[in-house]
């Protein structure tokens, strides 16, 4: 491990004049271009089951969507989010801090440990032996490997989040940066504590079902597990929100200048969710017969209030920040010039309006109405959930986490953007496909469609269901959502990767 | 705001301040209709 800062470790970055840690630009890149990866595998897949969920369709047979289902899920929501924001955290650390990455080598021992983990999970994932859904719920019994793949990437999560921290320290330590820690990177530094409660839940949780899969464990206790499993799942959505809006900051920063309003106050919004937003996991248990009403309500409908007045504060902080910022400009004619006049062709701003618009309008009121207790009950297990979680994390947190690729390969990969052109308009076809996606799975699940069903009418069951006829609508908007939102992420996966293996050499 | 920037800055976003209450409205509308579907759905007979 380095003790010491060696300069010629670091290049200067000719557009921000930052300090880039080379060995830290590697990883990054490694743990970016592995998300776009995951994020391609999620994305075909995703396609597939919103063809089955189509029910005029009905595109795969019962098993491979289940199989595919659980694979879509743990490949989203986990490894893509993850690796990109391991990639997320070494750029905050060091790059944005003038820092170096304190221990590069085990920078790679986690990201090692990580892939490793997650392969192993797909493997028994793809050849059927972890048919469990995202939750693997017990008493659903996976393959000991499947769960010993989610410890070893969690373990190797933690590793990065540690890393992540030293080189905070050390950054300041060494003097490389002096004063308030960035807003970006306080950001980030939430997202980490957040992380390290996230990943730790993890490992309480999957421990015990790996010695129980094994037959260590005789029992595992189905309504413990669900409690415990929330404190990673949910959770680890609460890092993506943390960091989604971090990067909202940043896109803010470097599209149009923007500079927070009020520092002090986005920092305290930052600090409500560290200490209120993981309580609204509860809201997974709604109908758990363990847990007494009172605890259900206390956390859901009143606690996890503080960390919505979070969002609040950044809801109206950012908007406002670009607003100040373009009437600066001189665009401040009437109410909404600073508006119209903003870099609407800058995938960058673009991604972040899409991005805000999405998870506000449509994930974060969908959130807190159907975290309360007498509206859940109306809701419950139906597709409006999954709704509102593609609202959230497809169309909050990937999209800005789209939109921050853009300069990630410039800045940091030194590759131009190979099209322009594409890249214009991709925030926009992602958005829209995911717009249509969001709202034909909320409709739906408010006429009574189930989550994960393959069949909803239950076809030669004991009982079969019928549904309105607009459902046939809202599925088909579902699906059709579903098409355009893979073209549009077809077409980013074409430009990072295309533009790492062909953009023109920024360093010449 | 700059590190160390002692001059408080007159914060001007009107136009910021009309979508926080089109945000609101949407909210509003949302919430009510949610209810409504609620009742439809347990009624009080």
């Amino acid at each position: 491990m380095a003790t010491q800062t060696k300069e010629a470790d670091f290049r200067t970055c000719p557009v921000t004049t930052l300090q880039v840690h080379r060995p830290a630009e590697l990883l990054i890149t490694a743990n970016a271009v592995t998300a776009v990866v995951f994020l391609t595998v999620g994305g075909i897949l995703a396609l597939l089951l919103a063809l089955t969920r189509w029910q005029a369709v009905h595109l795969l047979p019962a098993d491979w969507f289940y199989t595919f289902l659980t694979a879509h899920g743990i490949t989203m929501l986990v490894f893509w989010i993850v690796f990109f924001e391991v990639a997320g955290l070494y750029f905050g650390s060091s790059v944005l801090l003038n820092g170096r990455l304190v221990a590069p080598k085990v920078g790679w021992v986690a990201f090692g440990l990580m892939l490793a983990g997650a392969l192993l999970a797909e493997l028994m994932i793809f050849t059927g032996q972890a048919d469990v859904m995202f939750t693997a719920y017990v008493p659903l019994k996976a393959h000991p490997l499947f769960y010993l793949g989610i410890i070893l990437f969690a373990v190797g999560a933690l590793v990065a989040v540690y890393l992540f921290f030293a080189s905070v320290v050390v950054a300041k330590h060494e003097r490389r940066h002096t004063g308030s820690l960035p807003l970006v990177t306080f950001g980030l530094v939430v997202a980490a504590i957040i992380a390290a409660f996230t990943l730790i839940s993890g490992a309480i949780t999957f421990i015990p079902a790996f010695f129980w899969s094994v037959g260590l464990l005789e029992t595992y206790d189905p309504a413990a597990y669900r409690l415990l499993f929330w404190a990673f799942g949910h959770s680890a959505q609460q890092i993506n929100l943390a960091a989604m809006v971090a990067i909202w900051y940043a896109l803010a920063t470097l599209t149009v200048g923007a500079t927070p309003i009020n520092e002090k106050l986005s920092r305290m919004a930052f600090l409500l969710y560290i200490l209120f937003i993981n309580l609204g996991s509860i809201h997974h248990l709604m109908v758990d017969p363990g847990l007494s009403v009172v605890y259900k309500i206390t956390n859901t409908s009143y606690i996890m209030y503080l960390a919505v007045l979070g969002s609040m504060i950044h809801a109206y902080s950012i908007p406002a920040a670009v607003e100040v910022a373009q009437r600066a400009k001189g665009y401040s004619k009437g109410l909404f010039q600073w508006l119209w006049r903003a870099p609407w062709g800058e995938p960058g701003f673009s991604a972040l309006v899409v991005s805000m618009v999405l998870f506000g309008f449509l994930g974060g009121v969908s959130g807190v109405i159907q975290g309360m207790m007498q509206l859940n009950m109306m809701i419950h297990n139906t597709i409006r959930v999954v709704g509102h979680f593609h609202a959230t994390v497809v169309g909050g947190t990937t999209v800005a986490f789209m939109g921050l690729t853009y300069y990630i390969i410039p800045l940091i990969m030194r590759r131009d953007i190979i099209s322009k052109g594409l890249a214009r308009i991709q925030p926009y076809v992602y958005g829209s496909g995911l717009f249509l996606l969001i709202v034909g799975m909320m409709l739906s699940g408010d006429m009574g469609v189930p989550r994960r069903s393959w069949d909803i009418y239950a076809t030669g069951g004991a009982f079969t269901t019928q549904f309105p006829a607009f459902t046939d609508v809202t599925l088909a908007m579902l699906g059709i959502g579903a098409i355009v939102a893979v073209i549009g992420g077809a077409m980013f996966v074409y430009l990072a990767v295309f533009s790492l293996l062909f953009g023109k050499d920024l360093r010449k | 705001m700059a590190q160390g920037e002692k001059t408080k800055r007159k914060i001007h976003a009107p136009g910021t301040l009309v979508l926080v209450f089109v945000f609101l409205a949407w909210f509003i509308a949302l919430y009510v209709l949610q209810w409504s579907l609620l009742a439809r759905g347990w009624p009080i007979r």
